[in-house]
């Protein structure tokens, strides 16, 4: 497996003399699925943002592809970003538009902006961003606004636009927190799913210890700023879940996915 | 003894306002000189001028209603014209949006001198360079206008654009298509809407902006008053109120509808 991203003593602090991150080393291999557990404010979503600079690290460096994103200049730091998918927690979709326009956003990453304002997507990728639709069970929506869908379809979306993208690597910013349990399983199970197919790596956010059993490969649990565990999700013990979350034990049984939905990956809770 | 119940320091605060206004109040009365014989004497002829107002006459109605096409016409090419380069101007003043924040902070202040100068001086300023007329009238007007739907239209994009923006700069899209295809579908009806309420305010400002010499409705009331002419005088101010009237009504439905919408 060849390493997709190389994350060296990764530091961010913010304006009001927070440190969000504090020396953060990470390496993601091709075709991991990565959970990122922590408590709210340990910086998990810091760490998704730097890795693409939507918020700028204060220090340490960050190989993608052998491309330094840390130090590089607007027009690589595009290129970076187009090869990287992201799923937001509000989904970040654009509400005034289909559903279908929504998704082919998607490929703008590889467009001139003359063509992407004009909306000259190809064929192509029409016909590869309704399959993709379908795919993830939104085949009736296509034509839709994107604001008349619930959480989860506008989830699903937003899934559909970081597919679209047929990215190396997805970063996906707590997908599952603002929706209800059974959509938070047919949401994961669409990006687990698809990252599986594709074999596209993929860092989750999660504050639920158990989804991230469940869904991931490695889990890497995050506190202060600082990376606390870093292993396979069998080595992931109430032990380790409690020192992750001390303090703050409340958040980590918010929000599960619905544990007695059948479980439709045929995974076996690890 | 009775259980106090209030915030001590907010009482106290609101207990200090009050007695500074009343404070301040008594002062400014002196100044002004305002007399109670004065007020009296005005109060007296108030029937007289009223008999006045009371006669209307229809003769100068045409002239009336194309001046004041004239009027909403000046108006709505100053509303086009700013909006134009407002779009333009917010995207790179706007926080979430802006590509270099320099540029953006020298902007900003630009937009804020010009809006602390008042639409009125704005116009003498054309008027006087210009010479009086429609002209006149569109210059002075684009400068308070634009100031104005550049501070609502950056508020906006800083409030409602931020995450859709995101989106598309996550992915790798240019600044224009972080503009075109995040920002401006997502805040379409929002600007809609506070485009029809500046054209409303804008054409009530053209009204007045006539009387110092902008062309328009303004500059036929401003004869009239000067001539005493009581009668064409009541049908110009009636026509100028049916007209905002009704363009109140109007943008109000048109703000309603898009405010369902945006649902």
């Amino acid at each position: 497996m060849t390493i997709l991203l190389e994350i060296k003593g990764l530091t961010k602090k913010y304006n009001a003399g927070t440190v969000a991150l504090d020396g953060i080393d990470l390496q993601v291999k091709s075709k991991e699925f990565i959970a990122v557990i922590g408590p709210s404010g340990a910086g998990k979503s810091t760490l998704l943002r730097c890795i693409n600079r939507l918020v700028e690290p204060t220090s340490g460096s960050i190989d993608f592809l052998g491309q330094r994103v840390e130090k590089a200049n607007s027009r690589d730091l595009r290129h970076v970003r187009s090869q990287i998918g992201m799923i937001f927690q509000h989904y970040n979709l654009v509400s005034r538009l289909s559903v279908l326009e929504n998704v082919l956003h998607g490929r703008l990453g590889y467009m001139s902006s003359i063509a992407g304002v004009f909306n000259r997507y190809s064929e192509e990728d029409k016909k590869k961003a309704i399959a993709l639709l379908h795919k993830v069970g939104l085949e009736n929506e296509v034509y839709k606004r994107a604001d008349e869908l619930s959480g989860g379809q506008k989830q699903r979306v937003g899934v559909c636009r970081a597919l679209a993208q047929q990215p190396q690597l997805i970063l996906a910013d707590e997908p599952i927190a603002s929706l209800d349990p059974k959509s938070s399983a047919v949401v994961m199970d669409a990006i687990h799913r698809n990252c599986t197919e594709q074999g596209i790596a993929c860092l989750v956010n999660l504050h639920q210890v158990e989804v991230a059993k469940q869904y991931a490969s490695r889990i890497i649990g995050i506190k202060n700023g600082k990376m606390v565990f870093d292993g396979p999700p069998e080595a992931l013990t109430d032990y380790h879940a409690a020192l992750i979350y001390e303090g703050k034990e409340s958040q980590m049984y918010q929000q599960q996915v619905a544990e007695e939905q059948p479980n439709p990956t045929g995974r076996k809770y690890a | 003894m009775k259980i106090p119940i209030s915030h001590k320091a907010t009482k106290r605060n609101q207990r200090l306002f009050f007695l500074v206004m009343i404070v301040l109040f008594v002062p400014c009365l002196f100044y002004l000189n305002l007399s109670a014989t004065q007020f009296a004497e005005g109060i007296a002829r108030i029937p007289d001028i009223a008999k006045q107002f009371l006669q209307i006459s229809l003769d100068d109605l045409p002239k009336l209603l194309t001046e004041l096409l004239t009027s909403v016409i000046i108006a709505f090419l100053s509303v086009v014209i700013s909006v134009i380069v407002a779009l333009l101007l917010s995207f790179v003043i706007a926080d979430t949006t802006a590509p270099n924040r320099h540029v953006a902070k020298v902007l900003r202040v630009i937009v804020v001198v010009i809006r602390t100068i008042p639409t009125t001086i704005w116009v003498l300023l054309a008027v006087a360079s210009m010479g009086f007329g429609s002209m006149a009238g569109v210059l002075g007007l684009l400068f308070p206008t634009t100031s104005f739907l550049i501070k609502s239209f950056t508020a906006q994009i800083d409030e409602a654009g931020k995450d859709s923006v995101e989106a598309i700069r996550a992915l790798g899209g240019t600044w224009w298509h972080v503009v075109c295809n995040g920002a401006i579908p997502t805040l379409y009806t929002t600007f809609l809407a506070l485009i029809a309420f500046n054209f409303e305010m804008t054409v009530a400002e053209t009204v007045i902006l006539g009387m110092v010499g902008a062309g328009g409705i303004g500059v036929l009331l401003q004869e009239y008053i000067s001539y005493y002419e009581f009668a064409p005088l009541l049908m110009g101010i009636l026509v100028v109120f049916i007209t905002l009237f009704l363009l109140e009504m109007m943008t109000n439905q048109i703000r309603k509808r898009l405010n369902s919408q945006a649902r």
